[in-house]
């Protein structure tokens, strides 16, 4: 009888987090902390001929200055997930950089000083001789003859080149198509924004020699193990790491960054804590971005409709160097989810992965999933719009339908995994029904003779989440070569009050509210009886952290399984206690008792106890109700639904106006409609962010001239209409809640379905594609360009 | 570099401190009082998370000086309750109006004086109001939803 | 990005032409300039102090007179870097006679990195107008 689960019940995080008491990475002081500033290449690709740090260290409240000599014992950062299958040349940064810098922003000296305002002074005392090298920031032009060459190991800047389906096939099957459409995408750069910079802490104990560094990440124990065993060159057991409050990451967290080792090496050398934390500025130039992609696509069709073949070259943009998982994100992420909600029966991607002299991108809410579907729902509407069809009719003509599960597109989905389960129809209908698809298409013509511009866009997505399974990225060859699996541990105090800590991380998602919800059903508590606890390393079981919205589908189902153990050992003392049979007795809402006896049961509460004091215990029973679950699932979750929006396009100015957003998703049984709203909205929004304001413009130097949000257009309330969100619920059968996940969903699914509405709002001028972002300029240019 | 004593009344108590000139209230309110609920999200007055009420006016504290609020009243979001909720607080748990909180404390700082201002606002004049707090996570939606609430509760509706 | 512009100077041709050649004047009439001296003839050395938008610095810097066409025309080349970021410039300007008066043109297209790229880009032109005004107001009272 489920009370909580399903609920939309207030968040528990929200007390601290509104009353300006919830202690943030900025937030935390300890006794005696110096600061730290980086001081960072204003080149995008130079040689550093010399460093110059004796007048910055003259200084008053300079303690001392650094530079990448000074770190030159300590490894560059790891690549963790590089492409699978292939050759990566792989480049990485330096805790700060010796000789060379590929991109602006790149760190080449650090001050550390009594406050932050001392640090930052000093930098400009620091005197640094470069070589300026001619410089690259498009990925196909990094490709071709004559390119500035940005590393020795990659020749043509090429890190990688990927590809997945039957080439062969595909070719044929296009040779063999009605109509044959091409186009060329642009799914451009974009900078995740999270509202909290990034930041670092570290300190260290001489007398154990044990680091402790605190950080804005969504994995510490990821951090801990690739600070410790592949950059410093130390055992793991001495370093504890923790992520306080995180204000926001939506992926640029999950990496590590050259800082973080940085801040526990200068507390070593100095012996005082070290604290570091950037500015906006720095984190437009130096923290990761998201996206650069540049597509070429050949999608074949019938007459009908009946989509054929899908071929797709990507030029994905990886930045100056690599990230933690960057070369993941535009192969696995991506090629193989290019089949979207369709039965494709050939299909082919090549993706080249190339270094340019820009920030390094990595996972972006969505990661790899959004610039595949933005690449497939556009084929369908363009395939729509070449065979005059109603691009509603086209997708349910190759819809993979609900008896095709599992459904393994022709892609070649990670080695072999499948879809799960799925209704994309039903999801297409409810969203048709809900705007009157019918009723504004008749107001579509209506408003087209008046001279108004309405236009519709639909997106039916599918995506992967739980990025885990062993099965997978476990697999030798696949880049990470380690599964990605979850951790929880639950311990029922002696009085009943429940401690569950989790190897997931939260960082606005409701973790602690959503986990609390499920463990207080299962094992029959009040929700206030539960903390959840996650961040630490010294007090939660090893786990990879929050990404790819696997902390519901993957984090919470080890939490579940390891409330499942608890409830059988609670059950067994039960019957102990009530001198009964252990057959005989049942565990429902927090009571055991004999079945068809309920009044006569020992609640958890009592037997929690029993377990604590244990010294009256069956025979071979471990005192305490304490479970640690390790939860490896045995395949991803695939999530679907359909967006539409609606437009009107001013055709005067350019301008895009959002008249209506309506969303119905499928993310399996909702824990919290609550919070998956929530989700639904803030991912439909950098969506729509995407779609229509936000790019990340380098000038052809390499100098990012979106490095504030003066220029960066993260969009306002008045930029943004009303929401409306709703689910149908297809369980996945990979886990025993059915759930899928639903944090990037929103992301994933809005740009096509605003982009498709554009460009139906301007069919009528014969446009058949712009360009993201849609803004007022773009759009009249088409418009002008259009008419002539 | 040459500090200035400065007195200013901070959620109701006088703090007195020597301050350089060009220190940022909004480093004044976190450094020195260790008033850590007002936050810093960019370096150029866009974000609004730095809001708090000088003089009973919505300002961005990283944009005015310590030594400008010299002899000024300021709340911050630690003070906005008086030890208990305020109603805007509530609203915006009950209609889940944040989600990685980082630039709540700023949204309700502002939206307490925009609803001082326009007590009963339509939809399109709290997303007007908002103009200068940027979120992140939530897309506004339940912001706006939050808002709307506390002005009904203001207003004695249920 | 480009920066263009025109004044005019009530004063003939060769008499601006020799004021723009004297490092004195240019010291002078240049805005910001706490430091310049003459390397060798058409090289100057320069530390500016300058505040662009939120991007405030000390810049050392050199210019050189890459081109001369007395008293017609000349380019210059401009290199300056400092804690904000650093600027590299090749700037053409001409001068017409028209009556008593010269109109004095220039434009270029500064390359620019660091803070100054990423936060004083969308400001540079129209700082760098005013700069440029300042610089002609100041040389017209020389003249």
């Amino acid at each position: 009888m489920a009370k909580y689960v399903g609920a939309r019940q207030k968040r528990v995080e929200d007390p601290r987090l509104i009353t300006g008491n919830a202690r943030y990475l900025e937030d935390v002081q300890l006794p005696g902390m110096l600061h730290a500033a980086v001081l960072r290449s204003p080149y995008a690709h130079a040689r550093i001929d010399s460093i110059d740090t004796s007048a910055a260290s003259r200084l008053p409240g300079v303690v001392a200055v650094f530079t990448g000599q000074d770190f030159a014992d300590l490894n560059p950062l790891p690549c963790a997930w590089q492409a699978g299958g292939v050759t990566n040349n792989a480049n990485t940064p330096r805790v700060l950089e010796i000789d060379k810098v590929t991109h602006t922003g790149m760190g080449i000296a650090v001050v550390v000083a009594e406050d932050r305002y001392a640090a930052e002074d000093a930098l400009a005392h620091i005197e640094v001789a470069y070589s300026v090298l001619p410089t690259v920031v498009d990925a196909k032009k990094a490709t071709e003859a004559g390119a500035p060459q940005l590393h020795e190991n990659a020749p043509d800047n090429i890190c990688m080149t990927w590809e997945c389906g039957d080439q062969d096939g595909t070719d044929r099957a296009l040779g063999a198509s009605d109509v044959v459409i091409r186009e060329h995408l642009t799914n451009q750069r974009l900078i995740p924004t999270a509202m909290e910079p990034r930041g670092a802490i570290g300190s260290y104990d001489p007398g154990t020699e044990e680091y402790t560094v605190w950080m804005t990440s969504q994995a510490p124990h990821v951090m801990r193990l690739l600070m410790t065993a592949f950059v410093m060159g130390i055992p793991e057991t001495k370093m504890r790491c923790l992520s306080p409050q995180v204000g926001g990451a939506f992926g640029s967290k999950i990496f590590l960054y050259p800082e973080y080792p940085m801040v526990a090496v200068l507390a070593q050398k100095l012996g005082r804590p070290v604290k570091w934390t950037e500015s906006r500025q720095e984190n437009y130039i130096a923290t990761t971005h998201g996206r650069d992609h540049q597509t070429d696509f050949e999608v074949g069709a019938l007459r009908d409709g009946t989509i054929t073949a899908l071929k797709v070259t990507t030029y994905a943009n990886l930045g100056g160097t690599l990230s933690t998982i960057a070369p993941g994100i535009p192969t696995s992420l991506y090629g193989s989810m290019l089949s979207g909600t369709y039965k494709i029966p050939h299909l082919h991607c090549q993706v080249y992965g190339v270094y340019t002299n820009t920030a390094m991108v990595d996972a972006y809410r969505g990661a790899g999933r959004p610039e595949a579907t933005f690449v497939i729902e556009r084929a369908v509407d363009l395939v729509a719009r070449e065979l005059n069809l109603d691009p509603a009719e086209v997708r349910r003509k190759n819809f993979i339908q609900p008896e095709d599960f599992p459904y393994e597109p022709a892609s070649n989905l990670l080695n072999g995994l499948a879809y799960d389960s799925g209704e994309y129809e039903k999801a297409l209908e409810r969203a048709l029904e809900q705007v009157g698809y019918r009723e504004f298409r008749q107001e579509q013509q209506e408003a087209r003779q008046q001279g108004r511009y309405l236009g519709i866009g639909l997106s039916s997505y599918v995506e992967i989440c739980g990025v885990a399974p062993s099965k997978w990225v476990g697999l030798p060859g696949e880049g990470w070569g380690a599964g990605l699996w979850e951790s929880a541990n639950v311990r029922v105090h002696l009085t009943g009050k429940t401690v569950v800590t989790t190897g997931s991380q939260s960082h606005g998602q409701g973790l602690e509210t959503t986990m609390a919800q499920v463990v207080a059903d299962e094992l029959g508590i009040p929700i206030e009886d539960i903390e959840v606890k996650h961040s630490d390393t010294m007090s939660t079981p090893f786990g990879y952290g929050t990404y790819g919205s696997r902390s519901a589908a993957v984090g919470t189902i080890a939490l579940y399984n390891s409330v499942q153990r608890i409830k059988e050992k609670a059950r067994k003392l039960g019957a102990h206690m009530l001198e009964a049979s252990e057959e005989d007795v049942v565990y429902q809402d927090g009571n055991v008792f004999v079945k068809g006896s309920p009044e006569q049961a020992k609640t958890i509460q009592e037997i929690a106890g029993a377990a604590a004091v244990a010294y009256d215990l069956p025979a071979g029973m471990e005192p305490f109700l304490d479970d640690t679950a390790y939860y490896d699932p045995p395949n991803c979750t695939y999530p679907f639904g359909t967006h539409i929006c609606i437009v009107e396009v001013d055709t005067d100015t350019g301008r895009v106006e959002i008249k209506r957003y309506l969303s119905v998703d499928d993310c399996g049984p909702v824990i919290n409609p609550l919070i998956a709203d929530g989700q639904v909205q803030g991912g439909i929004t950098q969506g729509i962010a995407q779609a229509l304001y936000e790019f990340a413009a380098y000038d052809d130097s390499g100098q990012l001239l979106t490095a504030s949000m003066m220029d960066y257009a993260i969009p306002k309330a008045e930029h943004l209409p009303h929401f409306e969100n709703s689910h149908t619920v297809t369980p996945s059968p990979v886990n025993p809640m059915g759930i899928k996940g639903i944090g990037e969903a929103g992301t994933i699914a809005s740009a096509p379905a605003v982009v498709n509405a554009v460009v139906d709002a301007l069919s009528p001028f014969g446009i058949r594609d712009i360009n993201m972002p849609l803004t007022p300029q773009a759009v009249w240019r088409a418009i002008q360009e259009a008419g002539r | 570099m040459q500090k200035i004593p400065i007195t200013v009344e901070v959620n109701g108590r006088k703090a007195s401190r020597e301050v350089e000139p060009r220190l940022l209230l909004v480093h004044f309110l976190r450094e020195a009082l260790g008033l850590t609920g007002t936050k810093i999200g960019c370096d150029t007055s866009q974000c609004g998370s730095c809001t708090v009420h000088l003089d009973g006016m919505a300002v961005k504290s990283c944009t005015v000086l310590a030594v400008q609020a010299n002899g000024s009243q300021v709340t911050t979001i630690e003070g906005l309750g008086n030890g208990e909720l305020h109603p805007m607080q509530q609203a915006f748990w009950d209609n889940h109006g944040l989600q990685c909180g980082y630039c709540t404390p700023g949204m309700i700082m502002t939206a307490t004086k925009l609803l001082e201002e326009n007590p009963n606002p339509s939809d399109e004049e709290i997303r007007d109001g908002l103009e200068g707090n940027l979120c992140r996570c939530t897309g506004y939606e339940n912001i706006v939803k939050a808002i709307r609430a506390a002005a009904e509760t203001a207003r004695g509706g249920s | 990005m480009k920066v263009e512009g025109s004044h005019t100077i009530p004063a003939p041709r060769e008499r601006v032409w020799e004021l723009l050649n004297d490092p004195d004047v240019l010291a002078r009439c240049t805005p910001g300039v706490s430091k310049m001296e003459a390397e060798r003839e058409g090289f100057y050395r320069a530390t500016l102090q300058l505040s662009i938008g939120p991007v405030k610095g000390r810049f050392e810097g050199h210019m050189e007179v890459t081109d001369s066409r007395e008293p017609e025309a000349m380019t210059l080349t401009i290199e300056g870097s400092g804690a904000p970021g650093g600027v590299r410039a090749v700037g053409h300007i001409t001068l017409e006679q028209e009556g008593e008066q010269t109109v004095v043109s220039y434009h270029g297209q500064p390359q620019i990195s660091g803070r100054l790229a990423a936060v004083g880009a969308r400001l540079l032109s129209g700082v760098a107008k005013k700069l440029a005004g300042q610089f002609f107001n100041r040389l017209s009272e020389e003249s």
